[in-house]
C-alpha cells in the first residue's frame, strides 16, 4: 500500500491532490508564512506567491549551493517555497493594484505575515478583501496575533520560544536556558496556519461569507506546555528545565551519553526493568544490574548523576549507529542523536520515500523534505523548486488577461 | 487602562455552529492525543477509547499533591480536554464488535495505539480497507515510524524521536561537551498531531471534493514529522555540505555566532535577536538613543556599525560580534522587564525568557482570552492554554474538562449507538466494556 506506491515515485506523482484547483495568494515572507502555504501547496494548491522587490524576502539572502548570494538561488528559500509560483508587484502602481485584487478576486485564500495593520495601510484590510472577494479566507500570521494590547509586538521565531517559555524550560538545569537551536516556532505557527486553511476552506462548503483567521505565534507556543502550567496552577511548582531527563513518567537512565567520534551521542530511554536489565547487557556491564546502587528505579533516580557516569563510560568507547542497532534488537528505546549527514541516510526515512528530489533551473536538482505522512489513493508531491524572483509575471498577468505588450508596459514602469 | 481595540469579531458566533461541524472522530491509543485535542478545540466531536482500566497516559502525572490517580493525571487532562469518553476492551470479542460500530459511526478514527497493534487483533485499517466496514472515511495511523519499512516495530519515546529527527543535535550549548538537549516537554508528540490534523482535514476535504472515493488513509510517521521541523539544517546541508552546530540559547549554524541570549540585572535572560543588531537601520538610531541614557552605547555610533546592517550574512563578523558584546553590557543594567518592554516599544523583536506559567498573568492574553478556565475532575479550577487560532465571528466555547474513565458509555453506546440500557451492565460485568 503506501510503502510500495511511495517507492514508485510515478506512481505517487500521478495521484489526485487533495487541494487541486484552490488557489492562494501568498503575501507571506521569511520562514512562518511560508512554512503554512508550503504545506498547502505541497498538498497541490496553486499557491501564487506575491513578492515586494524593494523590499526583499530575506530569506532570498540566504547562502546559494555555490557563487556569490543571489536572490533565485538561496538553498533555505527555495526548501520553503518550493511548488510555488511567483511574482513581484508594485502595489502602489495603480495597475498592478488593479491586478492584484483581480487575483484576489478570484482566489480562494489569501496569506500574509507582517506585523499587525501593515497589510491594512497596503489597502488590504479585511473589509477590502471581502469588498473583492466575499468568500475569501484571510489568513494573518504574526507573534502577539492582530488583538490585544502588545499587539504590535514584533517576534522572530527565537523571541517567540522565549516569551512563549519553551526557550526557559530547555536545557540543563546547572546551566542557562539552552533554548531551541532553530527557529521552532516558525514551524508551529506554519502549522497552525495550514491546519487554520484547511478548516476553513472545509468551513467554507457550509457557511456564506468571508473568514478571516489570526494566528499568534507566542499562542502556538504557549498550548504546548498545558500539562507544565496545569501542575505549577495546581502543585504550585514552578516549570523547570531538566535536561534530557523524564519526570513524568519518572524514568532513569534517560539521557544522551557520549559514543565514540566527533560529537556523537546515543540516547536511550530506559522504561522498563527488563529494559534496564537488557542495556547493562548490551554495554558489556552486568555489574551494573547487581549493582545495588541501580537496583530499583526508585535507586537509579536517586542516584541518576551516578547512573549516568557509569552509563557514559560503557558508550565512549562505542560506534553510536551501531549501538542504537544492537539496543533496538533487545527492545531498548534507543536514538542516535542524528545530524544532517545521518538522517540522509535513515533507511527509514528512505523506505517512506520522505526526501524528495525535483528540479529547479537555478539550483539544479535537489532534495527537499517531504510531508510526513502518506495516504492511500491521493497524493502530495514535490515538483518544482522555489520560483525566481518574479518568474511567474507572465503567466500570471497573462492568465488575468494581459496581453505582452501591457506587460511590457508594466515592466517598462517598474510595476511588476 | 488598556488602550487595546476590541474584540468584537469574537464575541458571537457566526452561524451557531462551530468551526468543525458534525465531524465525529474516534481516538484510540495515546500517540493521537494531541491530534484529537486539536479537533476537539475546534468542535469535533472527539470520543477517546480506553480500555476498562484506563489508557496509558491516565498514568503519567503530574498529579495533584503527586498522588496518582486514573481520574486526576493532569497530563491527561490537558490532552483530552473536549473529548468524551468510553471504555471497552479490545481483547474482548464483545468490545471488538462495540469497537467497529464506533468506527463505523465516525468520520475519522485516530489509531494511536502502537504500530500493528489493532491489525493484529484484525480491527485495525486492514480490517477497516478489506471491506464490509460502513465507515470511517478517513483512517489516521499514528506510529513511531510509520506503518512499513525496516524501523516500523521500533521501540520509541519522546527523547528517542527529538535524537533521530534532528532537533536535539541543533539544540543544546557552544560547550559541545555538554550534550545535545531535548526541548521541554513532549515536542515530538505536538508536531506528529499537528502534522496528523493536517493529513486528516487534507483527506477529509480531498474526499469531500471527489479527488478520491476512500476509504483514505493517513499514514502518519512522528519520525517524519520530526525530521521536518528542524528549519535551516536541512538547507545548510543540502546546499551547502554544512553540519549546523548547536550554541547556547540561539540558532545552530555552520560556523561561530554572536550571543543573543543575555542576562539581566535581576539574573533573568532576554533574547535578543541578532545581538542586538538590529534588522534595519531605521531603528538603529532610536536604540542607541535609548542605550545613551544607560550611557552604554559605546562605540555602536561608528559607520562601520551602521554599514554591518546592510552587510551580506556571511560579512561584518566583527561588527556584529561587537554590536553583540556591547549589548549584552546594556541589558546587563536592565531588568528583565525593562529590557523586554522597552526593546518592543522601540519595535526591536527582544524576548523576555519567560516560565511558561508567566503567561497566565500577562494582560496582553487576558486581552486575546488565551486561556480558557478547566474544571479538573476534583472541582477545582485552573487555566488551559486552548488551540491557537481565532476565527472571526466564532466564539471560543469554555472546554469541558477530559472525560471520567467511561463517562460517556451510556451516552454512546445506548443513546447513539442503541445498544439497550439493560446490557450496558452485562457487557462491563463480561469485561467487554
Amino acid at each position: 500500500m503506501a510503502k510500495s506506491d511511495a517507492n514508485s515515485d510515478r506512481a505517487y506523482d500521478e495521484r489526485p491532490r487533495p487541494l487541486a484547483g484552490v488557489r492562494v495568494v501568498d503575501f507571506t515572507w521569511i520562514v512562518a508564512g511560508p512554512q503554512a502555504t508550503r504545506i498547502i501547496a505541497d498538498l497541490g494548491a496553486d499557491v501564487i506567491r506575491v513578492e515586494n522587490e524593494g523590499h526583499m524576502d530575506s530569506l532570498r539572502g540566504g547562502l546559494p549551493p555555490d557563487g556569490p548570494p543571489h536572490p533565485d538561488r538561496s538553498g533555505i528559500f527555495n526548501n520553503f517555497n518550493r511548488n510555488k509560483r511567483g511574482i513581484t508587484a508594485n502595489i502602489h502602481h495603480p495597475r498592478t493594484r488593479e491586478l492584484i485584487e483581480q487575483l484576489i478576486s478570484g482566489a480562494d485564500a489569501v496569506t500574509e505575515n507582517f506585523s499587525p495593520g501593515a497589510f491594512a495601510r497596503m489597502g488590504f484590510g479585511f473589509e477590502r478583501l471581502r469588498e473583492l472577494n466575499p468568500r475569501i479566507i484571510y489568513l494573518s500570521l504574526s507573534g502577539y496575533g492582530h488583538y490585544g494590547r502588545d499587539s504590535s509586538y514584533v517576534t522572530w521565531g527565537p523571541t517567540a520560544q522565549a516569551v512563549s517559555g519553551l526557550t526557559y524550560i530547555s536545557g540543563l538545569p546547572d546551566q542557562d536556558p539552552a533554548g531551541w537551536g532553530y527557529s521552532y516556532l516558525d514551524h508551529s505557527a506554519g502549522y497552525y496556519g495550514a491546519i487554520a486553511m484547511l478548516l476553513a476552506l472545509r468551513r467554507r462548503e457550509r457557511i456564506e461569507g468571508a473568514q478571516r483567521i489570526d494566528i499568534s505565534q507566542v499562542e502556538t507556543g504557549m498550548v504546548m506546555t498545558g500539562v507544565t502550567m496545569l501542575d505549577c496552577q495546581i502543585n504550585g511548582r514552578p516549570s523547570e528545565r531538566i535536561g534530557n531527563r523524564s519526570r513524568h513518567p519518572a524514568l532513569a537512565p534517560h539521557g544522551a551519553y557520549r559514543c565514540a567520534g566527533d560529537d556523537r551521542w546515543i540516547t536511550i530511554a530506559v522504561e522498563t526493568e527488563e529494559h534496564w536489565r537488557e542495556l547493562c547487557e548490551e554495554l558489556g556491564a552486568p555489574e551494573l544490574a547487581e549493582d545495588e546502587r541501580f537496583a530499583s528505579l526508585e535507586a537509579r533516580l536517586e542516584a541518576e548523576d551516578e547512573l549516568d557516569a557509569a552509563i557514559t563510560e560503557c558508550t565512549r568507547e562505542r560506534e553510536p549507529r551501531a549501538l542504537m542497532f544492537a539496543l533496538q534488537a533487545r527492545g531498548v528505546p534507543a536514538g542516535l542523536a542524528q545530524n544532517m549527514p545521518d538522517k540522509m541516510q535513515d533507511e527509514q526515512l528512505a523506505a517512506r520515500g520522505f526526501y524528495r528530489a525535483a528540479p529547479s533551473p537555478y539550483v539544479g536538482d535537489r532534495f527537499y523534505e517531504g510531508l510526513p505522512f502518506l495516504f492511500r489513493q491521493l497524493g502530495w508531491d514535490v515538483h518544482r523548486g522555489a520560483p525566481g524572483l518574479g518568474e511567474h509575471i507572465d503567466e500570471v498577468l497573462t492568465e488575468l488577461g494581459c496581453t505582452p505588450e501591457e506587460i511590457a508596459q508594466l515592466r517598462a514602469e517598474a510595476a511588476v | 487602562m488598556s488602550d487595546a481595540p476590541p474584540l468584537p469579531e469574537f464575541a458571537a458566533s457566526l452561524d451557531g455552529a462551530p468551526i468543525l461541524d458534525r465531524v465525529r472522530v474516534v481516538e484510540v491509543g495515546d500517540l493521537g492525543e494531541v491530534a484529537g485535542r486539536l479537533l476537539a478545540d475546534v468542535g469535533a466531536d472527539v470520543i477517546r477509547v480506553e480500555p476498562p482500566s484506563g489508557t496509558d497516559s491516565r498514568h503519567i502525572g503530574p498529579y495533584p499533591g503527586d498522588e496518582p490517580g486514573v481520574e486526576t493525571s493532569l497530563r491527561f487532562a490537558a490532552h483530552n480536554a473536549n473529548k468524551r469518553g468510553v471504555t471497552l476492551d479490545l481483547e474482548h470479542a464483545e468490545g471488538r464488535a462495540l469497537w467497529r460500530r464506533l468506527c463505523e459511526s465516525a468520520d475519522v478514527v485516530i489509531d494511536g495505539s502502537g504500530h500493528g497493534v489493532l491489525d493484529a487483533l484484525g480491527v485495525g485499517w486492514e480490517a477497516r480497507l478489506a471491506g464490509g466496514w460502513a465507515g470511517p472515511r478517513v483512517w489516521c495511523s499514528i506510529t513511531p515510524f510509520g506503518r512499513e519499512g525496516p524501523w516500523a516495530d521500533w521501540a520509541s519515546s519522546d527523547l528517542v524521536q527529538l535524537a533521530l529527527g534532528g532537533p536535539m543535535m541543533s539544540t543544546g550549548y557552544t560547550d559541545h561537551d555538554l550534550p545535545p538537549i531535548r526541548g521541554g516537554f513532549d515536542h515530538s508528540y505536538w508536531m506528529g498531531g499537528e502534522y496528523a490534523v493536517v493529513g486528516i482535514l487534507g483527506a477529509l476535504f480531498g474526499l469531500d471534493a471527489g479527488a478520491a472515493e476512500g476509504p483514505e488513509l493517513v499514514d502518519m510517521a512522528i519520525h517524519d514529522a520530526v525530521s521536518a521541523t528542524t528549519e535551516g539544517s536541512f538547507p545548510s546541508w543540502e546546499y551547502r555540505r554544512e553540519i549546523n552546530q548547536r550554541a547556547t540559547g540561539r540558532h545552530s549554524a555552520p560556523g561561530p555566532t554572536p550571543e543573543i541570549q543575555f542576562p539581566t540585572v535581576d539574573g533573568r535572560h532576554m533574547n535578543v535577536i541578532g545581538g542586538g543588531q538590529p534588522r534595519s537601520a531605521r531603528y538603529l538610531d532610536d536604540m542607541l538613543e535609548w542605550m545613551d541614557r544607560y550611557d552604554a552605547a559605546e562605540d555602536l555610533r561608528e559607520p562601520r556599525y551602521r554599514a554591518a546592517i546592510f552587510a551580506a550574512r556571511n560579512e561584518a563578523h566583527e561588527e556584529r560580534a561587537r554590536f553583540s558584546e556591547v549589548t549584552k553590557r546594556f541589558v546587563a543594567m536592565l531588568t528583565t522587564e525593562e529590557a523586554y518592554r522597552g526593546g518592543q516599544s522601540l519595535h526591536l523583536p527582544w524576548g523576555i525568557v519567560r516560565r511558561p506559567e508567566e503567561n497566565l498573568d500577562d494582560p496582553h492574553w487576558t486581552d486575546r482570552d488565551s486561556f480558557a478556565p478547566l474544571e479538573l475532575p476534583d472541582g477545582r479550577q485552573a487555566r488551559l492554554p486552548v488551540a491557537p487560532y481565532r476565527f472571526e465571528g466564532v466564539e471560543r466555547g469554555l472546554p469541558c474538562r477530559a472525560p471520567l474513565l467511561g463517562e460517556h458509555n451510556h451516552a454512546v453506546y445506548h443513546e447513539e449507538l442503541g445498544v439497550p440500557a439493560e446490557e450496558l451492565p452485562r457487557l462491563a460485568e463480561r469485561g467487554a466494556i
